[in-house]
């Protein structure tokens, strides 16, 4: 419990972490609140009429745009470490690795969860009430909130112990950030919308795929029948969660800490 | 017989062609202050580093207290270590910076303020790091060591940086520490500081080990800085 109580403390008492709280908030907050205004003024043209249980769907689907900060965070907490030198502190009071680092997963675990939680959740309400301005819009499917509860949960937890294990591969915090900001902003949307078969396996698709979308919008490069079932996505993600956290411990537990 | 506290035995580390440190074998004695002494380059920190776990040896072991740093439990209760005055994370302050490190140890938070009493830190113990000059650092760094109340201190440079007024301050707070029976090994290129401050000497020189004993063995009636200088080919930085 000890590591766990010191990796809190370096969670809540670094301020940039609760920037990326209200930046994920913001941006899943922006994203849910706009799309309804686009999908009501050309919804028509992507085959989305706000009229639709699958408009509705996707409008509310956005509010798990926070997901590239729990990654973030992740990151930080690791690469951190190397970056100000508290890796030395650290591995100084706790010289077994493996437990230290198992440890600092399970807070970015936790961490990546709350943060989902938290801008989902007011994203979602930030939602409804844009969606009650449009008076044609329809409801939304029965299953869509406890899906996104659950892609936010498992998406939240797995994106911030791959943060984790990125910051332990690549000690360059900057690297590491900039680095994940392409894959997730770039090559993951490229490969969903140019190579489905591929980018379904990949975290944006699985992410989209544990909602349980029914969407066919084309001209957006969006078709969720390509998408796994939503149990197979989170299990495959859990999957991708297991391997990047052995891939950590065993990673940290080699090589030397400057 | 005196009790050996630290004990580096044939330790070797390697980085790809070049040898830091080359079969190195010394004792430090319990209860006493320790010199680790070198030119710049010569292996000392990477020593130290090895002896704490963050640097793994290529060949050979370095004990503390017989047994590996990683197999101490809870190794801050039995060893405080200073490896340089970074370490700390510049947007929390110096007490928040010691209350993660006293949570991972078991150690109480009154224990925090305690420590940053004993170095004369508690006014800035709400300010950031960022904002601490380097002495203060120093200082931070030093508490972060004796937040367990060690038995052992391993301090590599802890007066690099410092002006007269903060070396003063360091050996006082050493020689404190010391009269409390600890076991002290510090680095240091402070040779005539060093001469009033340790019972002990081990000098190393390009990894490998060229002088070990007390003080009065190694100097053989000249200064510190004379014997270093011989010792050491007149490398001195």
């Amino acid at each position: 419990m000890n590591l766990i109580k010191s990796e809190w403390r370096k969670l809540v008492y670094a301020r940039a972490n609760w920037g990326l709280l209200i930046a994920a908030t913001l941006i899943s907050v922006l994203s849910v609140v706009v799309t309804p205004f686009i999908l009501s003024s050309q919804g028509e043209m992507f085959g989305l009429s706000l009229e639709s249980t699958a408009a509705v769907d996707s409008v509310y689907a956005n509010g798990i745009s926070g997901y590239i900060f729990a990654i973030i965070l992740g990151i930080l907490l690791m690469a951190g470490e190397f970056r100000h030198g508290t890796a030395v502190a650290t591995f100084l009071t706790s010289p077994k690795r493996g437990a230290v680092v198992a440890n600092k997963l399970a807070i970015a675990a936790i961490a990546g969860i709350l943060l989902m939680w938290i801008s989902t959740g007011i994203s979602m309400i930030a939602g409804w009430v844009a969606l009650s301005t449009f008076e044609e819009a329809g409801s939304p499917s029965d299953n869509l909130l406890i899906n996104t509860f659950i892609a936010a949960t498992i998406g939240g937890a797995v994106l911030g112990i791959i943060g984790v294990a990125i910051g332990t591969l690549v000690r360059n915090q900057m690297m590491a950030i900039v680095g994940s900001l392409i894959y997730l902003f770039v090559i993951d949307p490229l490969l969903l919308a140019l190579l489905p078969d591929a980018g379904k396996w990949l975290p944006s698709g699985l992410i989209t795929a544990m909602l349980s979308l029914d969407i066919n919008a084309p001209e957006l490069g969006f078709d969720t029948s390509s998408y796994l079932p939503a149990f197979a996505a989170a299990l495959v993600l859990l999957g991708f969660g297991v391997v990047f956290a052995a891939l950590a411990i065993t990673t940290s537990l080699r090589r030397d800490v400057e | 017989m005196t009790a050996i506290a630290i004990e580096f035995d044939s330790l070797v580390k390697q980085f790809g062609k070049q040898r830091a440190v080359d079969k190195l074998t010394a004792k430090v004695s319990s209860g006493r202050i320790t010199g680790f002494l070198g030119p710049n380059g010569a292996g000392k920190s990477t020593t130290l580093r090895c002896l704490v776990g963050l640097s793994a040896p290529t060949e050979g072991s370095a004990k503390i207290l017989g047994a590996a740093y990683k197999d101490l439990a809870n190794p801050l209760t039995r060893v405080g270590t200073v490896l340089d005055s970074r370490g700390f994370h510049p947007s929390l302050t110096g007490k928040q910076n010691l209350k993660v490190v006293a949570a991972a140890a078991g150690i109480s938070d009154s224990r925090v303020d305690e420590v940053l009493a004993m170095v004369e830190l508690t006014d800035a113990s709400g300010k950031k790091v960022k904002n601490y000059s380097l002495g203060m650092k120093q200082r931070l760094a030093l508490a972060g060591a004796i937040l367990g109340d060690p038995e052992i201190l391993i301090l590599d440079e802890p007066a690099n940086g410092l002006d007269p007024a903060g070396i003063a301050w360091l050996r006082n707070f050493l020689r404190n520490l010391a009269h409390g029976g600890r076991t002290i090994l510090v680095s240091s290129h402070q040779l005539a500081e060093m001469q009033n401050t340790v019972d002990d000497v081990l000098i190393i020189n390009k990894g490998a080990l060229i002088a070990q004993g007390t003080i009065e063995e190694v100097t053989q009636g000249s200064t510190l800085e004379e014997a270093f200088l011989k010792l050491t080919g007149g490398q001195l930085s």
